[in-house]
């Protein structure tokens, strides 16, 4: 059911908040996937009863009463917060982030908070200090990630819809993995303040969902400009404006290199989905962003330096794990970081802090910010000649657990299809376009230009709907 | 050896904004520790900073006080390091683009080049109690706004370096970017100081003296150094690059941290804060809410208003008295005379009883009329100094007093020629001496003459016709 119709039922009193969110609470308790770090229970319910008044007052919102799940890096006041590390296994915010307190001021239910990589690095949601994510098509293979228990919860019915974040492809590598729809949204377009910061240049919170319209209705309610972000300067709008309306003539561009980096049934799978926008009176483009071979090397390198700095607050003394041994102060954060972060934050801290440091600084952070600028560049000059651009949304389907994970930089060459958006600051939307050999979901991005997230919801939409 | 120092400076000015530079925390000084904090100053996860826009004017007021160039383009770096007074393990601060560059002050008649001024947070406290051997962090002065001034090492004396920091002190005051209490930390010094041979042009390496709070410790510590290095190399040693902290106490530096111990900041740009851009016509906005600088006064003061340089000095020393030195005298158009009593009267009396020049009985248009008055001699110089005290004292305007106390001098010559009368018949003797040759006895009859009259007596008038009748 899409949340438009969710909401009508809500407004009929075809179902009640309470009775909606008990049934999700249910289905979370029914869990196999390890979806949730916290479960909200009383929370959630006390929030279904004051929507319900709302509802009942004639003057829900849109976002009243609609249960959702939250990616454990956003902030909740009262609430821990762990991004997955035993390093915040304790951190109670606060403070709200500010996505989470526009979604409570339509008082919306959020039920919990869920499974992630740890500090959101990782695109296979098993580095979690709780636990990995099953898949919920296959729970003997991963999700994705790094935002895996939101892509999972949405999938396996848990909630009607998730926020994630998404650094380098992590809403939508894992919604493509699961068989949902996720969106990364215009760099900007979403308030990052309470986002527990990977990356502070690429981050952005976006939704998961069930369709793309439903993408479109959730971000509605989260974007904004927002006084304490100051990076946060798009406005908000009706992103479902243009679903069921695509313009006609649309031109879409496919750059070869995201295909010929993908396995063959995917890039097959997707240039057949393609082909199909053709009926929608579309043009296929081929063009090319020939910097992508250097795209996952770029981005890990500024992503990692970022971390390694957001990161360095994570000590010990004020909040978060705290080592029992520890004789000075360096002694204690020493101690502290070595027992707190999981061994991929640790690689990715030691790399960013190697690719900052002086005499190694021009040669790797100040080049991986050419590349940036490039990259930007040449997705300008595609999108003068197409309105978005369509390509896979990771190279492979969702693998076995245990697959691949000790080799970080394959596992770091699968973010190839999805940086680029990041990179660019640009909207991408990834929806299911089929299913490979094993009947596992193969999923389509669709990436539009700066502040377009009208018009790839509404081709992403159109797709659904063929 | 003979040894010429080398100095730099580094000095650290807190910009008078109202909050924090990241943060709505209140920005003020004292108060129980850790009463001025948020989510945000202390670096809570998730949270972002806010750049305060009141902080980017003030510092770009700063840049236009020392004759600096205001970028239009300034962006902000984190710098990385750990440490308990800093909640985010990183600074943020101005690396690569600051938000003014170049400058100057010139003492003695020598340009001391100023490199770049740029916008930073600072960070917190430590007080460290020795007793229960333990640390705590006040984070009260996380995120107060910081102009850090970075000069060229033109400085090649003590009194040069005293002086540079004195005149910084008062522009950034005049300019309203920071109140330059030393004693409070709200401006700090770091020296950096190198020695070479006299007659040498190659600079020596250089010792960097960290958080100098006095201009005396200034001095005292330069002074140090340069006995200290010159030692050292008298010796045939080497100096180190270090760090070092001067202990007031001692009066000495000790070693901090060498250069091997230094960290490595690993700058990179800040990706929560947009880069600042400021038109040219923001910027000469700005610059017109930049009083003219004391170094200008000075010279209109000498050149134009015919004070000596010492009375100039004097007046701008302080904003507040100097704009009401200016307000008055333009006004009056008498200029030495409203310097007199200010720099005599007025002072004398704000030295016994301190009082904001805000605060007084009377305005700049009342000072402006005794000058007048004393001037166009309608009242004598003693006269207008006992009516600048009751002025203070109980308000007031200068016409009024002088009527209601008869200060006005007279212009009638009969009295004054009876009074003369008067004195010349009683003081015979004198009068007969004087005439004699005892020219001292004339100021003698003069001040009888004076005395019978009272304090409206002109001694213009009573001079003429006592040297008539004589």
């Amino acid at each position: 059911m899409k949340l438009k119709e969710l909401r009508k039922k809500l407004d009929n009193k075809e179902i009640g908040a309470v009775e909606l969110t008990r049934e999700n609470l249910d289905a979370i308790k029914g869990d196999v996937c390890n979806s949730y770090i916290t479960v909200c229970e009383e929370e959630a319910i006390s929030a279904a009863r004051e929507a319900q008044l709302l509802i009942d007052s004639g003057k829900a919102l849109p976002m009243t009463g609609i249960p959702v799940s939250v990616k454990d890096n956003i902030c909740t006041k009262g609430i821990r917060t762990t991004c997955a590390s035993k390093m915040l296994e304790d951190f109670i915010p606060p403070y709200d982030a500010s996505v989470v307190e526009k979604l409570k001021s339509q008082k919306t239910v959020i039920l919990g908070k869920t499974n992630m990589d740890e500090f959101a690095m990782g695109g296979s949601s098993q580095t979690s200090y709780f636990g990995g994510v099953k898949n919920p098509a296959d729970t003997s293979r991963v999700t994705g990630g790094s935002s895996g228990g939101a892509a999972a919860s949405v999938a396996a019915g848990l909630c009607a819809a998730a926020l994630g974040s998404d650094t380098g492809g992590s809403i939508r590598q894992p919604s493509a993995f699961c068989g949902v729809v996720g969106l990364k949204p215009t760099y900007g377009r979403v308030s990052r303040y309470g986002l527990i910061a990977f990356a502070s240049s690429f981050d952005q919170i976006g939704p998961i969902a069930k369709s793309a319209e439903d993408t479109g209705y959730i971000l509605s309610a989260i974007a904004g400009r927002d006084e304490n972000d100051m990076t946060a300067r798009c406005g908000s709008e009706d992103f479902t404006a243009l679903c069921g309306k695509l313009p006609k003539g649309l031109k879409i561009g496919l750059p070869k290199e995201f295909f010929e980096g993908s396995d063959p049934g995917i890039a097959a799978a997707v240039s057949e989905a393609a082909q199909s926008y053709k009926e929608l009176g579309a043009e296929l483009i081929e063009c090319s962003l020939p910097s992508l071979e250097y795209a996952v090397s770029a981005y890990y390198l500024i992503s990692s330096a970022e971390a390694a700095s957001n990161l360095s607050r994570f000590d010990g003394v004020k909040y978060g794990h705290r080592s029992a041994d520890g004789d000075s102060f360096m002694e204690l954060i020493e101690n502290s970081r070595s027992e707190g972060f999981g061994s991929e934050v640790k690689r990715r801290i030691m790399l960013g802090n190697y690719a900052l440091s002086s005499g190694y600084y021009d040669a790797y952070y100040k080049n991986a910010s050419r590349i940036r600028t490039k990259i930007k560049a040449e997705y300008d000059d595609i999108f003068s000649r197409c309105d978005i651009v369509l390509t896979p949304t990771a190279p492979t389907t969702a693998y076995p657990i245990g697959f691949q994970e000790n080799d970080p930089v394959k596992m770091y060459t699968a973010d190839i299809c999805t940086v680029t958006a990041n990179i660019a600051g640009l909207p991408s939307v990834s929806i299911p376009c089929g299913a490979d050999e094993n009947g596992l979901p193969i999923g389509m991005s669709l990436t539009g230009r700066y502040m377009d997230e009208k018009l790839i919801i509404a081709a992403a939409d159109a797709f659904e709907r063929l | 050896m003979r040894y010429i120092p080398v100095i730099g400076l580094e000095i650290h000015a807190e910009l008078q904004t109202a909050s924090k530079v990241f943060c709505g925390c209140a920005n003020e000084f004292g108060g129980a520790p850790n009463d001025r904090v948020c989510p945000r100053c202390s670096g809570l996860p998730g949270t972002l900073p806010v750049l305060n826009k009141n902080a980017v004017i003030l510092a770009a007021r700063a840049g236009i006080a020392v004759d600096g160039t205001v970028n239009n383009y300034s962006s902000f770096d984190r710098k990385n390091y750990f440490y308990p007074d800093l909640p985010k393990a990183y600074q943020i601060t101005q690396f690569e683009h600051p938000i003014s560059s170049g400058g100057f002050i010139e003492i003695g008649g020598r340009k001391l080049r100023i490199h770049h001024l740029h916008i930073e947070e600072d960070a917190g406290k430590l007080v460290h109690d020795d007793y229960e051997c333990i640390s705590m962090a006040d984070y009260n002065r996380c995120g107060v706004p910081l102009i850090e001034i970075v000069t060229e090492p033109d400085f090649r004396t003590i009194e040069e370096v005293q002086q540079f920091v004195e005149q910084m002190a008062l522009r950034l005051k005049y300019a309203g970017v920071c109140d330059a209490r030393m004693e409070q930390g709200s401006m700090r010094v770091d020296v950096n100081i190198s020695i070479m041979p006299e007659g040498s042009d190659v600079f020596g390496t250089r010792a960097e003296i960290k958080n100098l709070n006095s201009i005396k410790a200034i001095g005292r510590a330069i002074e140090y150094e340069i006995k200290r290095q010159s030692e050292i190399l008298d010796a045939g040693g080497q100096v180190v690059q270090e760090t070092r902290r001067f202990n007031d106490n001692h009066g000495d530096t000790k070693a901090l941290r060498s250069k091997e111990e230094a960290h490595d900041y690993r700058y990179f740009p800040e990706p929560d804060i947009p880069p600042v851009f400021l038109s040219d016509e923001e910027i000469e906005e700005i610059r017109a809410q930049v009083p003219e600088m004391p170094n200008k006064r000075v010279e209109r003061y000498i050149g134009e208003y015919g004070l000596t340089a010492e009375e100039a000095a004097l007046i701008v020393s302080d904003r507040e008295f100097s704009d009401f030195y200016d307000k008055s005298a333009a006004a009056s158009g008498c200029y030495k005379k409203t310097a007199s009593l200010m720099l005599v009267g007025l002072n004398k009396l704000l030295n016994e009883n301190p009082t904001p020049v805000s605060e007084l009985k009377f305005g700049t248009r009342e000072l402006s009329e005794l000058a007048l008055l004393w001037e166009e001699n309608k009242i004598n110089s003693n006269s207008a100094m006992e009516i600048l005290e009751i002025m203070y004292a109980h308000g007031g305007t200068p016409a009024e007093i002088a009527g209601k106390h008869g200060m006005i001098m007279s212009a009638d010559s009969d009295a004054a020629e009876k009074a003369v009368d008067k004195v010349l018949a009683e003081n015979a003797k004198a009068a007969q001496d004087y005439k004699a040759g005892n020219k001292k006895l004339f100021g003698f009859l003069m001040g009888r003459a004076i005395g019978e009259l009272g304090k409206s007596a002109n001694p213009a008038v009573i001079k003429e016709i006592l040297n008539k009748k004589l």
